[in-house]
């Protein structure tokens, strides 16, 4: 599948393979009006193989950024204005996220008593991955 | 007791070495009181039991320690499958009870609900056992019976037997002992060790420990044996339970090469893992155990509610 070259917009690289679709559901609906190029699954010489999503005129605010790090930790995302790249940005994860990650514990409270923000704790591990850790209920979630 | 008036106590990671050394500095005050000033300590306050879940032990526990310092105490305590808050939510019900206590301890079936607890309220949020999670007052008590029977906890090799993965009692007292330079042993059934994230803190601590097959000759070396209950709806099948039960069995013939001094606790209500006829020997330390849990939680009271001792 070829990728077209966008004029305004931005492209996310560097998806960790088949997280596309997740990434996708990130922005609001209003994309599916634009015009959106996806590839899943691209052999990459560093990753073995990738997803990559182009999107035409659209922001990403840092909120947004932060959850597609979460999502796929090796995103890059450089954002296109007049068919050039304006700006790449390597989004970072704070080391603590509210509101963002549901809590995969089903005895943890906040999903018993869903008013609560949830609250996580972010590290890497050695492994390269991120840890999720609750930090009501101290489960990881993967 | 400064520092402590108007804590939150929700995991022993919260205090520091030499806080949890003041908490046991002043259990063993209260220890030595006279019981009529003992009595004197907590005049006038009342303590809310807020069980969600039924352990009739621990709430026990908590309301003896409050009538022994005088207070007062008021709570519900829910039966398995009924409701008594039925539809209210867990802000609501602490904000309220908080008006009519000084201080709440409570055990809730969902883990971090202590925690989330203690952002609604203002008066000290006791956490009394939040689902599999955490245990601090068994822990600081459990501590404290250490400390009395041993005189120490550096150095000590502590052995832990029985379901540890879903032992909330066990979780917190391991990242305690971490902290004190214990050397722990884990022997669990198989699919019933601790969990990961309890295992991840270890190594982040740096702890000394082993996971084990359990023999009886495992003993050998060990200064305390502390043994959880088996339950039968945690093991993958019936067969595997009876064929696993009686190896975990602590009587007088899996004594056979243990240390003399060998210290055995228990958090109690035990099942069939402890033998009675185990109950006589001077290493059963599990009743000695309750009565020190007792101390701590008259401490642990006295310190949150920012009473002089
Ligand atoms: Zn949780």
């Amino acid at each position: 599948m070829r990728i077209e070259r966008i004029h305004n917009g931005i492209v996310l690289d560097h998806i960790k393979a088949g997280v596309g679709i997740e990434i996708l559901k990130l922005f609001p609906t209003e994309i599916l009006r634009t015009k959106i190029d996806y590839a899943s699954y691209v052999e990459s010489p560093s990753m073995t193989t990738k997803d990559i999503i182009k999107i035409e005129n659209i922001d990403v605010n840092p909120e947004t950024l932060m959850k597609l790090a979460l999502l796929s930790p090796s995103i890059t995302i450089s954002i296109i204005r007049n068919g050039q790249v304006q700006e790449k940005i390597t989004p970072e994860i704070p080391p603590v996220v509210e509101g963002v990650i549901t809590c995969t514990n089903p005895k943890c409270v906040t999903l018993r008593e869903n008013y609560l923000i949830s609250r996580f704790r972010v590290a890497w591990s050695e492994a390269g991955k991120i840890r999720k850790q609750c930090a009501y209920c101290e489960h990881i979630t993967k | 007791m400064g520092s402590f008036a108007g804590r939150h106590i929700i995991d022993t990671a919260d205090l520091s070495t030499s806080e949890i050394m003041e908490l046991v500095e002043l259990a063993n005050r209260i220890q030595a009181m006279p019981r009529e000033d003992a009595n004197q300590l907590a005049t006038g306050k009342i303590l809310a039991t807020l069980f969600w879940e039924p352990s009739t032990r621990t709430r026990l526990s908590f309301e003896s320690a409050m009538f022994r310092l005088g207070g007062n105490v008021l709570g519900f305590s829910e039966a398995a499958n009924s409701s008594v808050s039925k539809g209210e939510t867990l802000a609501d019900t602490i904000q309220t009870v908080a008006l009519y206590s000084d201080i709440i301890a409570m055990r809730h079936p969902f883990e971090g609900s202590a925690l989330a607890a203690s952002t609604f309220s203002r008066v000290p949020i006791i956490n009394g056992g939040d689902g599999a999670h955490l245990h601090p007052t068994q822990t600081l008590g459990d501590t404290y019976t250490l400390l009395c029977e041993k005189g120490r906890l550096e150095g000590l090799q502590v052995g832990f037997l029985g379901d540890l993965l879903f032992g909330r009692t066990v979780h917190t007292f391991v990242r305690l002992l971490a902290r004190f330079g214990v050397k722990m042993h884990f022997f669990a059934p198989e699919g019933l060790n601790i969990p990961q994230y309890v295992r991840d803190s270890l190594i982040d601590l740096g702890a000394d420990f082993v996971e084990r097959e359990w023999t009886t000759s495992c003993i050998d070396g060990l200064d305390v044996l502390y043994v959880t209950r088996l339950q039968k709806e945690r093991f993958f099948s019936e067969e595997e339970y009876l064929r696993k039960k009686n190896s975990y069995i602590i009587n007088r013939e899996a004594l056979a090469n243990a240390k003399d001094d060998l210290l055995i606790l228990h958090p109690l209500p035990r099942n069939e893992e402890i033998s009675t006829d185990v109950d006589k020997l001077p290493n059963a330390g599990y009743f000695r155990q309750a009565e020190f849990g007792l101390k701590m939680r008259m401490a642990i009271i006295a310190a949150t509610l920012g009473v002089e001792v």
